[in-house]
């Protein structure tokens, strides 16, 4: 009789010890992150010391990066003067000092770059690319507001795009797709193995393309593209109000549910502790509403781009009526009246729940269900929703004023027809690409503040057909006039050249330190990160570029790149 | 009316036409001065001057005779830099329709200079990329294209002077027609069977003529040539033939270039734009690396721009200068005449802001022959300069 059982005892110790140290293995210690490095305080260089009465190790804990410090001959911080004998001091991510050698404290155990004839810089800013993109989605004319490219950038693809190597740090990456709206581009910093996103800004701008480009279109063709583009935003208030009544509509449902939901619990505690048949009530398995199943938001799983624009604009999370209808089940057991169902039709009686039928009742359970439903509140009907369009909830974004509208227009007539929509269509922040007769409305960009994203900007880029237009005065024409520019590779080939590209619009007579602004801190505003990178100064991201001669000599080496304080790129 | 004895006429209007002459004399010579003057890549003068007599430079910082500097007009541009017009070493000016027999494969002894156009609006716009000098060249739509032609660009219209070299093409343009030779090894056989023939004599005529002079060392050969099966074709063809040998394209150079050392080939490299993959941008600097004498042609509008690129890439600015100047002068065989402001030379100079290889200098002003065709000359001095006028310049470097 005893035999079975012994046979059994060594499974039964196994599965003892398994479940024993199961802990352990179900929760292996977490591997520090490569970029975790804590964050320092951005004021203080010399960190408190630790407390004594704490001393404990924390062999999990990544040890502190040092600091930083990169001494040059000159510092170009962009936002203020040229420092000679510069110090740049930086702690984790952030520059935490600045200033003239001797004048800064260093902070012990600093690791020290010594740059006695360099030149340091901000980290580069390219305000347009298609690096990271393939072919496939550069030449992509399906693109519509809602594709980010975010989710299709890729480190390697059909060429190698080594930004970081070339002292950008901050991109902001479209494709230049034919198409008329070119999707939602993204931000990226750019590493030595690729890029990160940078979180927050992977949906950065909606690209418009309001150009035939080069090739000679009729007048015609340019105002069937305006029309096409204005009907875009065509039925936005419509669809606003819809999904605020339905916003309204789901506050409303909530409210009302939670009374019914109240009602019952309450009356529940009257009737007593009944106690609910356990069996009947793991079988009540909630079920959706009939009426009208909400959608789950997010992305479909597999799909090529993410579409929609992230969250519910309204930021109310919608309750997954699944979830209610478990939560009822939970709480009301197999009660006839928390039948999973809505709106059951008028005099029709509810169908009674597995087991507690008629034949299994008592006297009391006799009643006819409708007097006890007839007791409580009516349970509310679930709003039915708007049907969703991701194009038109992005497209508002870009009506609030929440995305910019980055729009490709290249000749007079193309760039007025974009002042024109941001007129009609009081679109608050636009900015323009490959501008190239900017010149010819400067005044009104400056007096609307829009920008201009600049590329192209080399001696003899320009297509034939655009001849007319110079591109490397420009900067300069924009610059008198007051408007915000920057320039830009405009491609990832071209990354290379950016400098030498605000280079030739100091020889179009543009100063030099508008120049460099143009390819550090003004991209930076445009893309909405100059709280961030953009200039050397304190509490920035460590993003700095170190040269061996000026930058904008045509002979200027990149010696070191950091990018938040790690280094990206290092010259041999 | 009494009438004047014609000695009292005679006289007063001697002295006038010879004063006349001689203030003419005065205005023709041009002191010329900036903060830096490069007369060749590897001569600069600081603080420099250069005098400049009919169109030619005559002297040379310290060289210049006190008298002579006190008498001319100067022409100071200040801070900025003065260096040698760019030369062309090959070039078609959109005109390659007019610069190719398409009908006939061999044409070696037909004359670029017949279809020289001297009011061509491309010829009129290259002094604003500093362009003086070119070598317009058949266009490589047949094997043998003919004589190219050296061409001086000038403010109204362009001048056309001597025969330069034979062009021989190996690209694909030049086979890929309705007539033979259709392919590589026909276009090669062709050139080979046509030297061989000048060579013994079997061939008389104007075409066998060139072959010769360029068979004997008198005429240099240029070949465009861009893979490397053309780049090895036209390097054993000069091999055989005793050809002095310029590739002109040379895409694939950096797959030959022990060869292109070892046979002193020189190089005429296409122009480089910024979407250019990386080891074309490095080619410059391979080249100089591999003491292979090289230039830029291309686009005239991005000559300049290929040479920062190429410094951008590696090369050292010195090379790309000569690059831009000497180099292609040299390949012309006109070193003597343009490509560099040493005594003698044309006064053909282009002035910049600063540095040309530095995108940021300004394009300032660009002269030919001693005369602004295009650009703003500063107010200019007239002589007598008084005595104070320094001595000598700062040494040549």
């Amino acid at each position: 009789m005893r035999t079975p059982f012994l046979h059994l005892l060594p499974i039964v110790c196994l599965l003892g010890a398994l479940v024993s140290g199961s802990p352990n293995a179900q929760e292996p210690t977490p591997a520090p992150a490569p970029d975790a490095a804590p964050p320092a305080p951005a004021t203080a260089p010399d960190a408190a010391p630790e407390p004594e009465a704490a001393p404990a190790p924390r062999p999990n804990r990544r040890p502190r990066r040092p600091a930083m410090v990169i001494e040059a001959g000159t510092l170009h911080p962009v936002a203020g003067p040229a420092i000679a004998d510069g110090v740049v001091v930086i702690r984790g991510e952030r520059i935490v000092a600045i200033g003239k050698r001797g004048e800064v404290e260093v902070p012990p155990n600093a690791v020290v770059r010594s740059f006695p004839t360099g030149h340091v810089y901000p980290g580069l800013v390219d305000a347009a690319t298609d690096a990271f993109t393939d072919a496939s989605v550069r030449s992509d004319g399906g693109l519509d507001a809602a594709d980010a490219l975010a989710d299709v950038l890729q480190r390697r693809h059909d060429r190698e795009d080594e930004l970081a190597r070339v002292g950008i740090t901050t991109a902001y990456v479209t494709a230049a797709s034919p198409s008329l709206l070119g999707g939602q581009g993204a931000i990226v910093r750019p590493t030595k193995d690729g890029f990160e996103l940078w979180q927050g800004h992977e949906r950065a701008a909606v690209q418009l393309r309001l150009t035939g480009g080069p090739n000679p279109g009729h007048p015609l063709q340019r105002q069937q593209q305006y029309d096409a583009a204005n009907a875009l935003f065509e039925g936005l208030d419509e669809y606003r109000k819809a999904r605020t009544d339905h916003a309204e509509a789901l506050t409303k449902y909530q409210k009302e549910f939670d009374e019914y939901l109240t009602w019952h619990r309450n009356k529940n505690k009257k009737d007593g502790d009944k106690p609910a048949d356990k069996d009947a009530k793991a079988e009540a398995q909630p079920a959706a509403p009939a009426t009208e199943p909400p959608q789950p938001a997010g992305p479909p799983e597999g799909g090529r781009r993410r579409r929609g624009g992230g969250p519910p604009r309204d930021g109310a999370a919608e309750p997954a009526a699944g979830e209610v209808e478990a939560a009822l089940a939970a709480l009301f057991g197999a009660a006839p009246q928390d039948q999973p169902k809505q709106d059951p039709p008028a005099g029709k009686p509810a169908p009674a729940p597995a087991g507690q039928g008629p034949e299994g009742q008592g006297d009391a359970a006799k009643k006819p269900a409708d007097d006890k439903k007839d007791a409580g509140p009516k349970r509310p009907t679930y709003p039915k929703a708007p049907p969703p369009n991701p194009q038109k909830d992005v497209l508002l974004r870009v009506i609030d004023g929440e995305l910019p509208l980055r729009v490709e227009a290249h000749r007079a007539d193309e760039l007025r027809a974009a002042l024109q929509l941001q007129d009609e269509r009081r679109i608050p922040v636009m900015v323009l690409e490959r501008a190239y007769a900017a010149g010819r409305v400067a005044d009104r960009l400056a007096e609307r503040g829009i920008a201009a994203v600049l590329t192209d900007v080399l001696p003899a880029s320009l297509p034939k057909a655009y001849e007319d237009f110079d591109a490397t005065t420009l900067p300069a024409h924009l610059q008198r006039a007051g408007v915000a520019f920057a320039i830009a590779s405009g491609s990832g080939r071209r990354a290379g050249v950016l400098p030498l590209m605000a280079a030739t619009a100091i020889g179009g007579g543009l100063a030099e330190e508008a120049a460099l602004r143009a390819i550090t801190l003004t991209p930076a505003e445009i893309l909405g990160v100059a709280a961030d990178t953009g200039s050397l100064a304190v509490g920035k991201y460590g993003d700095v570029l170190v040269c061996d001669r000026p930058l904008f000599q045509s002979d200027s080496r990149v010696l070191l790149v950091l990018g938040k304080g790690r280094a990206e790129f290092e010259a041999n | 009316m009494r009438r004047l004895p014609p000695r009292a006429v005679l006289g007063p209007a001697l002295l006038a036409a010879l004063s006349a002459t001689c203030g003419l004399a005065r205005a023709q010579d041009v002191l010329l001065g900036a903060r830096r003057i490069v007369v060749a890549a590897d001569s600069v003068l600081d603080d420099g001057r250069v005098l400049i007599r009919q169109g030619k430079v005559a002297y040379v910082g310290s060289d210049i005779p006190a008298e002579a500097r006190a008498r001319a007009r100067r022409v100071d541009y200040g801070d900025a830099t003065v260096v040698p017009g760019f030369v062309l070493a090959a070039a078609t000016l959109g005109q390659e329709r007019d610069l190719a027999e398409r009908a006939l494969p061999f044409t070696p002894d037909l004359r670029a200079a017949e279809a020289f156009d001297p009011w061509h609006e491309d010829l009129l716009a290259l002094p604003q990329y500093g362009v003086t000098s070119l070598a317009l060249a058949p266009a490589p739509g047949n094997v043998a294209g003919g004589l190219a032609a050296l061409v001086k660009t000038g403010r109204d219209r362009g001048t056309v002077g001597a025969d330069l070299f034979v062009s021989l093409s190996l690209v694909p343009a030049a086979r890929d027609q309705e007539r033979p030779p259709t392919s590589l090894m026909g276009a090669v056989e062709l050139l080979r069977s046509a030297c061989d023939a000048a060579r013994t004599g079997a061939a008389t005529g104007p075409d066998a003529a060139v072959l010769r002079q360029a068979m004997q060392g008198t005429r240099s050969v240029f070949v465009y040539a861009d893979n490397f099966a053309e780049l090895n074709a036209a390097l054993d063809l000069a091999r055989d033939f005793g050809l002095r040998l310029v590739l002109v394209g040379a895409a694939d150079a950096g797959k030959v270039l022990p060869r292109l050392a070892q046979q002193q080939v020189g190089v005429v490299l296409d122009s480089l734009g910024p979407e250019a993959r990386l080891e074309q941008l490095q080619l410059p600097t391979r080249l100089a690396e591999a003491g292979v004498a090289f230039c830029f042609a291309g686009r005239p509008a991005q000559l300049r721009l290929s040479a920062a690129l190429a410094v951008h890439h590696g090369l050292d600015r010195k090379t790309a200068l000569q690059a831009l100047t000497r180099v292609p002068a040299a390949l012309l065989d006109q070193a003597a005449t343009i490509g560099s402001l040493r005594q003698g030379c044309a006064a053909d100079f282009v002035v910049f802001a600063g540095d040309p290889l530095d995108l940021g200098s300004a394009w300032v002003a660009t002269w030919v022959d001693g005369e602004l065709v295009h650009g703003t000359s500063p107010a200019a001095s007239p002589g007598p300069q008084p005595a104070a006028e320094p001595a000598a310049d700062a040494g040549v470097r």
